[in-house]
Formats: C-alpha cells, sequence, structure tokens
C-alpha cells in the first residue's frame, strides 16, 4: 500500500492528470455545444431535417395505414379510430359519473350537516329551556 | 431495491468495471416508495393522497396538491427513500396528494391546457377537498405542472386557493434569446402541425431529446463519465440510476397541449400578456389573490430563471415570495443539496400559512 500513498496521504491515482485533461476538455466541449444548439442555424437544420423525415416517411404511413384499415375489415377487427371513438365515449362516462359523485357528495353533506333550521329551532328550544329555570 | 452497493475494485480492472457501469445503466431501481393511495381517477389522471404519518391533531388542517408536468412521471417529487420530498413533506405533518395525469393514448391527442385546468384539476380538487373536510387547500406546481396551476389559480382562484407554489414555472416567454427551446420552435423552422399530423400526441422520446439536446455533452457524454468516476461509491450509483430510471420514463405529451405550448406560449406569450383565452375566458394573472411563493432555479436551461420572475409583479397575491436557489430544473428539488435548501424553505413557507 505504501507505494500507492502520495505525500498529502491520498491514495495515488495514475488517471488522476488524464481525467483532469479529459475534464478540462468536456468543459470546452459542453460550451461549445450549448453556444451551437442556442444559434438559428441548429434550429434551421434541426427543423430541415425533421421537416425532411416526416416528408419522406409521410407516403409509406399513409399506405400502411391504408392496408392495415383493410387488413382490420377483413378479419373483422375494429379499427383504430372504432378504439378511440370507443375510448372516447368512455371518457364521457367517466365525466358523467364524476359529475353525480360529485351531486351524491353535496347531498351526502346537507344530510349529514345540520340544516340551519334544526340549528336555529335547538337554540330556541335552549333560550326557552333557560328562561324557565330562570322563573323557577 | 437491486443492490449496487458494490465491492471495491481494484484499480486497474477496468473488465470487472466496466461490468459493474454496464450493470447499473441497464438496470432501474424502485421508486416511489411512500405509501399512497388511489382516491380519485379521471380518464388516464389519477389523484393519489399519501398516507399519514403524523396524527390528524397535528397536521396542518390545509391539504397541499402537486400537479407536476405532463410529459414527465411525477415520482420525481418521490424518487427513493431517504431523498424524497414527499416523504418529507408528509413527515412534517402535510395532508398531501399528488396529481398523476399517465400517459396519454392517441384518443387524448386533443386534449388542451383548457381540458386540464377547467376539467381535470377542478374535479381532482373538489375530491381533495371531499377527503380532507378542508375547503382551502395549497397548489403546488413544477414545470409546466406550474402553468395548470397557474392558470387555475387566474380562472378558479376563489374556489378555495390559499398557497400557490409555483417551481421552474416557464410563464414568461418575451425573452426569446434567452429561451432555446423558442428558438427551436420558431415558426420559421418547425412546422407543429406537420408533427402533431404525424404522430398525434408529441412523443416521448422527441421531447427527451429535446430537453437533452439544450445540454448535449452533459446529458450524453457528462453523465455516463459521472457514474463511471464513481461506480465505486454506493451513494452515487443508487441516485444516479434512480434518477436514470426518471429520465428514462418518458410520457407523451397530448397533442393539442402541445400545439398551445409552442403557438400560444413560445411564439406569442399569451400567459404573460394576458391574451391566453382558455375555454373563452382570458387567463388573467391579476385575479391571482392566494398567497405566492415562486421558486427559480439558478442554473436551470431548461426555464431560464427570466421565465419565471415576471409573474410577480402580475398577480394581486399581498404575500408573494420569489425564492432563487442554485441548481437546475429538477437538481432543486431532486438534487443532493434539495433536501437542505429548497424543501426546508418550501415547508417553511408553507406551514404558516397552512393554520
Amino acid at each position: 500500500m505504501s507505494d500507492k500513498q502520495a505525500a498529502n496521504g491520498k491514495e495515488f491515482d495514475p488517471t488522476e492528470t488524464f481525467r483532469e485533461m479529459r475534464d478540462t476538455y468536456m468543459d470546452a466541449w459542453a460550451k461549445g455545444m450549448v453556444e451551437t444548439v442556442n444559434s438559428d442555424a441548429y434550429a434551421k437544420a434541426s427543423g430541415m431535417m425533421l421537416n425532411a423525415c416526416l416528408t419522406t416517411s409521410s407516403p409509406f404511413r399513409e399506405v400502411l395505414e391504408k392496408v392495415m384499415l383493410q387488413a382490420l375489415q377483413q378479419c373483422s377487427m375494429p379499427s383504430r379510430a372504432d378504439v378511440i371513438s370507443l375510448a372516447e365515449r368512455t371518457i364521457n362516462i367517466e365525466l358523467r359519473l364524476d359529475d353525480m359523485d360529485a351531486k351524491l357528495d353535496r347531498i351526502e353533506k346537507l344530510l349529514t350537516q345540520p340544516s340551519a333550521s334544526d340549528a336555529k329551532r335547538n337554540r330556541t328550544a335552549k333560550t326557552r329551556g333557560s328562561k324557565k329555570k330562570g322563573v323557577k | 431495491m437491486e443492490n449496487t452497493s458494490n465491492i471495491p475494485l481494484p484499480p486497474f480492472d477496468l473488465g470487472a468495471k466496466f461490468s459493474n457501469f454496464t450493470r447499473v445503466v441497464g438496470s432501474k431501481v424502485p421508486i416511489a416508495q411512500t405509501p399512497k393511495e388511489l382516491v380519485w381517477t379521471l380518464n388516464k389522471a389519477k389523484l393519489y393522497r399519501y398516507v399519514p404519518v403524523v396524527p390528524a391533531e397535528k397536521r396542518h388542517p390545509v391539504p397541499l396538491l402537486m400537479v407536476f408536468a405532463l410529459m414527465n412521471r411525477p415520482y420525481i417529487l418521490d424518487l427513493r427513500p431517504g431523498h424524497s420530498f414527499v416523504e418529507f413533506m408528509v413527515k412534517h405533518g402535510y395532508d398531501l396528494y399528488l396529481l398523476d395525469w399517465g400517459t396519454p393514448g392517441p384518443e387524448d391527442k386533443n386534449l388542451k391546457f383548457d381540458d386540464y385546468a377547467l376539467d381535470y384539476m377542478p374535479r381532482a380538487i373538489r375530491k381533495m377537498k371531499t377527503i380532507s373536510g378542508s375547503d382551502e387547500f395549497s397548489l403546488l406546481g413544477w414545470c409546466i405542472g406550474a402553468i395548470l396551476t397557474t392558470l387555475y389559480a387566474a380562472l378558479r382562484g376563489d374556489d378555495g386557493l390559499r398557497n400557490l407554489i409555483l417551481l421552474t414555472a416557464p410563464l414568461d416567454y418575451s425573452d426569446k434569446k434567452a429561451i432555446t427551446f423558442a428558438r427551436w420552435v420558431d415558426e420559421r423552422y418547425f412546422d407543429v402541425d406537420k408533427v402533431l399530423a404525424a404522430f398525434g400526441n408529441m412523443p416521448g422520446e422527441m421531447i427527451d431529446y429535446g430537453a437533452k439536446a439544450l445540454k448535449p455533452v452533459e446529458n450524453y457524454v457528462g453523465n455516463y463519465l459521472k457514474l463511471w468516476d464513481n461506480i465505486e461509491n454506493p451513494h452515487v450509483v443508487e441516485s444516479w440510476q434512480a434518477m436514470n430510471t426518471w429520465v428514462s420514463d418518458n410520457v407523451p405529451l397530448a397533442g393539442g397541449a402541445f400545439r398551445q405550448l409552442v403557438v400560444d406560449l413560445y411564439r406569442n406569450d399569451r400567459l404573460m400578456r394576458g391574451e391566453w383565452m382558455i375555454r373563452g375566458e382570458r387567463a388573467n394573472l391579476s385575479r391571482i389573490k392566494a398567497n405566492l411563493l415562486t421558486v427559480i432555479a439558478e442554473g436551470d436551461h431548461i426555464t431560464p430563471p427570466c421565465q419565471s420572475a415576471g409573474i410577480m409583479a402580475k398577480v394581486s397575491s399581498k404575500d408573494k415570495e420569489l425564492f432563487r436557489t442554485p441548481g437546475g430544473h429538477i437538481g432543486i428539488m431532486a438534487g443532493s443539496g434539495a433536501d437542505k435548501r429548497t424543501w426546508p424553505h418550501i415547508q417553511n413557507w408553507l406551514a404558516t400559512r397552512s393554520k
């Protein structure tokens, strides 16, 4: 172990110098890249690439969709649009159920909380009771 | 949890080190471990209530609802036991709720901010109020979640909202030069309709690429070098794995919301200019009266600080604070210093306003 000990007590690491050089290089590279991606030229280039990719793939996607639709129809299977429509209807039902749940909560709250008239009646009864006691 | 407490390796055993490295990179760890119960669902959205650990009489009476971004998983708030904002807040006696937006499917491609802010959030909040028995509540929004909570506060702020906490909130898009995303989605270069016609929803992988490409060297190289250098340190490996699990778990963004984000916000800055119409109603920031805490990450490259500060002058809140903290967009809440700086500040601010 002694050969691994440097004068300051830290373990000797032969890769330390390499790591320092690497980190310095990485910092410079990172700064350069941040400037690059934050430029109009990068935005333009990435936009063009994305556009080209979408334009090229679009005809294939359309053909694939048509073929898939026909295949599903042949097999008497629901299409993607059918499933989406079904999902949308389910979500609408969920919304209605949530509305009902809210109404039920309100009704329950009204039933469990003493109403204002009940509270008034109770107060009046208490006042009368204390008055009677006072008379006696 | 997978055991990553590695046996110290001889300094030049590169083979073993590489093998260990690839194992760590390829594995995922369990996250979001704080016990919670599902209390409400609508479509893909879920409302969770964290199981309180503090007796009811010692808990803060005002519940807190956390709303995270639409295109990332919200479990970043509950990353791993011992380093979880959720765990921290539950231990401090908060009745804590989390709104998880889930993963939008093709049937959700038309969902907009309007739907999230005026259909989903009010319903989830109603449920939270019913369960907690409190008419007042606090909202915490992070990233896009902060846009949603701001919209809610501006449109339905009279509904019992007492405290509003905004973390790295991308609200102000006036300084286009400071916002790299604004440059990328400029209408001269980016055809949002063409992208959505092809995909329906904005794919999670594309959003992930966009976020990582802001700092490509750090994200694609530096991140792995950090792991390589610290592969023998179980603490670093554990936190790296948890963060990597979250980062690689991408969620698509509903097409309608993505279009609004690009056109209404990044291109036209409609929220800050008071021109954003949400279901025919103008989102007026001056209608926000709740106590406001805005947290800014000084080293944030996704939401630069200039995007979050502007709201302070627009709201009508009498009690408002702008808190700047060192760190990045995610680091301020999930980084190693979060439990010493950001979490205690939020907790202390909220505690005095939740009585």
